[in-house]
């Protein structure tokens, strides 16, 4: 039995993944042979990412033995591609794009202000488990109103540093995302 | 409303069941357009829905209850600077196009009270004032064929692509052509790849077409990691069919028996519908076993890609489909000999099999007398920075800067000033005021250390700082490297120190000559293409600004103010700033 290092911060929230949805999520994976069953490794865990927000190792050891594969393996694909988590996110999620877009309207001092002023910096999570970031090295593709990040579900575009500040501060209060209306 | 309503799709067995089919989608069609009901389309993509287009459809649909009102969405076709873009068509006028409306303005402009926020009409002529769209400057220079139903056609509906003549080049390529004369028609377009490195399609279906092994895969590189470009996301999000169709031809012709479409992981909707898309085809046995009766098979596969850019490149892509780190590997073999599962893979950029369809139907003589000589046809290209009117546009090879800047993209917002514009994403240099007369297509900007690539520009006005712009491109494609060969995992972060020794008014003149020298290490010695081009940002930035960096290492100055030297910043949090 392997066992992967999990890197959580200990004040963050620690979020248990429900197994159950996990399995019934790979119930829909029905590869015909084993390469199909190795394609199928990067979509089932971006299923998993995407429904959680992040791939614990009793997830990923499920998702192994559905697809006749390790937990090393789905380890070693889960820290090569960035848009995965191997830890639980805080109660908000925000993707900072970094973009060159944004990076020109000065996405650099939003960046600055997160490690400044929160404490984090990109795959972090704040020591009260309320705030998380990713950096997008790539572009969220709405450049006419950069610099612009995605908090929860919602966009907010042309930040300044203070309209920054007043977007994370509205949503914490707002409380959980999930609990906010959409 | 009944006139719009989806058609049922059941599986088709021959090319007349087919034929049937499509004449239904084209009554369907002009029913939807000829009636006496008001059509509002609203443009929803992921670029729109950041601006509230859900919440513009959602109005409408609630405004047209009980009304003679079809309410439908497309993708959004371009012109980011008028979403949340609304197209209202009333009985006997033709379409007109607001921009940038509001939820709240909707029955206001259903009632035509908001003509202020028309932006153009569809056709020839001017309507109540309001001019024709496609003498706007955004639109006045466009060659659309990739993007000819982007915005125009409801991207989960296969009814409407059918209509607009998707799958009509397939139906020729299954039925009249052998498939040596749908590579001739290829070739002859001289449709060289739109990925970045322009090599010519045709010569690399030839070679798929003959390698031996079996089965052979098509693949299509819809994975676009760099920070500069979204064109590929806008095609998946408005014309999937588009790009469906393009795989199934390459397979015919290169006799693959499997398709894939990979497409990167960070664009849910593009994946979304473009699935939609796929099931649709299947459901009419377009994809299948005896297509239409035609005796050929062909499967198809969709990959997700997890947000790592050296995806792009085509080993790594490849990798990443076979479910491990994608990390490219030396060549020879190459993926058309030894690709996905060790078997002859043809690879094509999405833009270059959105072509296909028109090669096909018009040959590709007409293709090629689009665009300039070496490079036919027309490119997608996308801009970033304080610009006017931003967007996406498809424009003739050929085309000056100048104009594109100026015109198409409407020139710099008030109180910018245009510096540069960079090239070719994280991969080549920038261009300064004096080169914008250069016509754009693969090599009018090589010889200045600039690029098309993939059709990403970034103009950057006057508060940009070179060397910190420099450091930015160069800690990318550290952040990206995918650590399997030295040169560029450890290149690249060495380059990044040395510039920050420069930002933080720690830098020598010697510093310029160790960039010089460990930049020659990474490109000559790197394992792939992405890596042999990672210095090319720092080494255009320090040629075109070479007294940007004198001022910092000379005078101890940021001209621009944006680096830490004399700031008390830490070195630390600033850092950070810059990953």
């Amino acid at each position: 039995m392997v066992q992967l290092t999990q890197h959580v911060s200990p004040t963050a929230n620690r979020k248990e993944i429900d197994l159950d949805e996990v399995r019934e999520i790979m119930s829909h994976f029905k590869p015909r042979d084993y390469q199909e069953a190795q394609e199928l490794i990067l979509s089932a865990l971006q299923e998993i990412n995407e429904r959680f927000g992040w791939v614990s190792l009793e997830a990923a050891e499920i998702v192994a033995e559905h697809l006749g594969t390790t937990a090393n393996r789905i380890y070693g694909l889960l820290t090569f591609y960035a848009d995965f988590r191997t830890e639980p996110r805080g109660n908000h999620f925000m993707l900072l794009c970094h973009g060159m877009s944004c990076y020109v309207a000065g996405s650099s001092r939003l960046v600055q202000e997160l490690a400044d002023r929160y404490g984090i910096r990109d795959g972090e999570t704040t020591a009260d488990g309320e705030l998380t970031v990713q950096v997008v090295n790539g572009c969220l593709g709405v450049c006419d109103r950069a610099p612009i990040v995605k908090l929860d579900d919602k966009y907010y575009g042309n930040l300044t540093v203070e309209s920054f500040n007043e977007a994370i501060q509205r949503a914490i209060a707002a409380g959980k995302s999930g609990e906010s209306a959409k | 409303m009944t006139v719009y309503a989806p058609l049922e799709l059941n599986r088709l067995s021959s090319r007349a069941e087919f034929e049937a089919l499509v004449e239904r989608a084209k009554a369907r069609w002009d029913a939807l357009w000829n009636g006496d009901h008001t059509v509002v389309t609203v443009g929803v993509g992921s670029s729109s829905i950041a601006k509230g287009a859900l919440d513009v459809l959602a109005a409408c649909q609630q405004a047209a209850a009980g009304q003679p009102i079809i309410v439908r969405q497309v993708g959004v076709d371009g012109a980011d600077w008028m979403e949340v873009q609304v197209q209202v068509k009333r009985p006997g006028a033709p379409t007109v196009y607001y921009g940038n409306v509001e939820p709240h303005e909707i029955p206001d402009l259903l009632a035509g009270l908001l003509q202020s926020k028309a932006v153009g009409v569809d056709g020839d002529v001017a309507y109540e004032g309001i001019p024709p769209l496609k003498e706007h400057p955004f639109f006045k220079y466009q060659h659309r064929i990739v993007l000819r139903d982007v915005g125009v056609i409801d991207p989960e509906s296969i009814e409407d692509a059918l209509a607009r003549g998707a799958y009509s080049a397939y139906l020729k390529v299954l039925f009249d052509l052998t498939p040596e004369e749908t590579i001739a028609e290829v070739t002859a377009a001289n449709l060289r790849g739109r990925g970045g490195a322009g090599f010519p399609a045709g010569v690399k279906w030839e070679s798929g077409r003959k390698a031996r092994a079996t089965p052979k895969f098509v693949v299509c590189n819809s994975h676009e990691g760099e920070p500069n470009v979204y064109k590929d996301r806008r095609i998946h999000e408005g014309d999937p069919h588009r790009i469906l169709e393009g795989i199934l031809i390459a397979c015919i012709a290169v006799g693959a028996e499997r398709g894939y479409n990979y497409i990167g992981g960070e664009y849910p909707l593009a994946i979304k519908r473009f699935r939609k898309a796929v099931q649709d085809a299947e459901r009419l046995g377009l994809i299948g076993k005896n297509v239409l009766g035609s005796g050929k098979d062909v499967e198809f596969r969709v990959r997700t890609g997890g947000g790592a850019y050296i995806c792009g490149e085509g080993s790594a892509l490849m990798y990443s489909i076979m479910g491990v780190r994608g990390q490219p590997r030396t060549k020879p073999p190459r993926s058309v000999e030894e690709g996905i599962w060790k078997r002859p893979t043809v690879a094509n950029n999405t833009e270059t099999l959105s072509n296909i369809r028109d090669i096909i139907n018009n040959g590709g003589a007409w293709y090629a007398s689009i665009g300039t000589e070496k490079s036919a046809g027309t490119k997608l290209m996308t801009v970033q920075g304080k610009l006017k009117t931003m967007g996406l546009v498809e424009v003739p090879m050929g085309i000056t800067l100048r104009t594109l800047i100026e015109e198409v993209w409407g020139g710099m917002r008030d109180g910018y000033k245009f510096k540069g514009i960079q090239t070719g994403g994280v991969s080549a240099g920038p261009l300064k005021e004096e080169h914008l007369d250069r016509p754009v297509d693969f090599d009018s900007l090589t010889d200045l250390g600039g690029m098309l690539g993939s059709g990403g520009f970034v103009v950057f006005d006057d508060t940009v700082c070179a060397v910190d712009f420099a450091r930015y491109l160069t800690a990318f494609n550290r952040f990206e490297s995918c650590s399997k060969c030295v040169p560029c995992s450890r290149g690249n972060p060495a380059l990044v120190e040395i510039l920050d020794r420069i930002r933080f008014g720690r830098g020598s003149l010697s510093d310029l000559a160790l960039i010089e020298r460990t930049s020659k290490h990474i490109i000559e010695l790197s394992l792939c293409g992405l890596g042999q081009v990672a210095p090319m940002p720092l080494l255009g930035m320090m040629k075109m600004y070479p007294e940007e960096f004198r001022a910092h290492i000379v005078d101890g100055v940021c001209p621009t103010g944006t680096c830490p030297i004399g700031s008390r910043q830490t070195a630390a949090t600033t850092a950070a700033a810059a990953d």
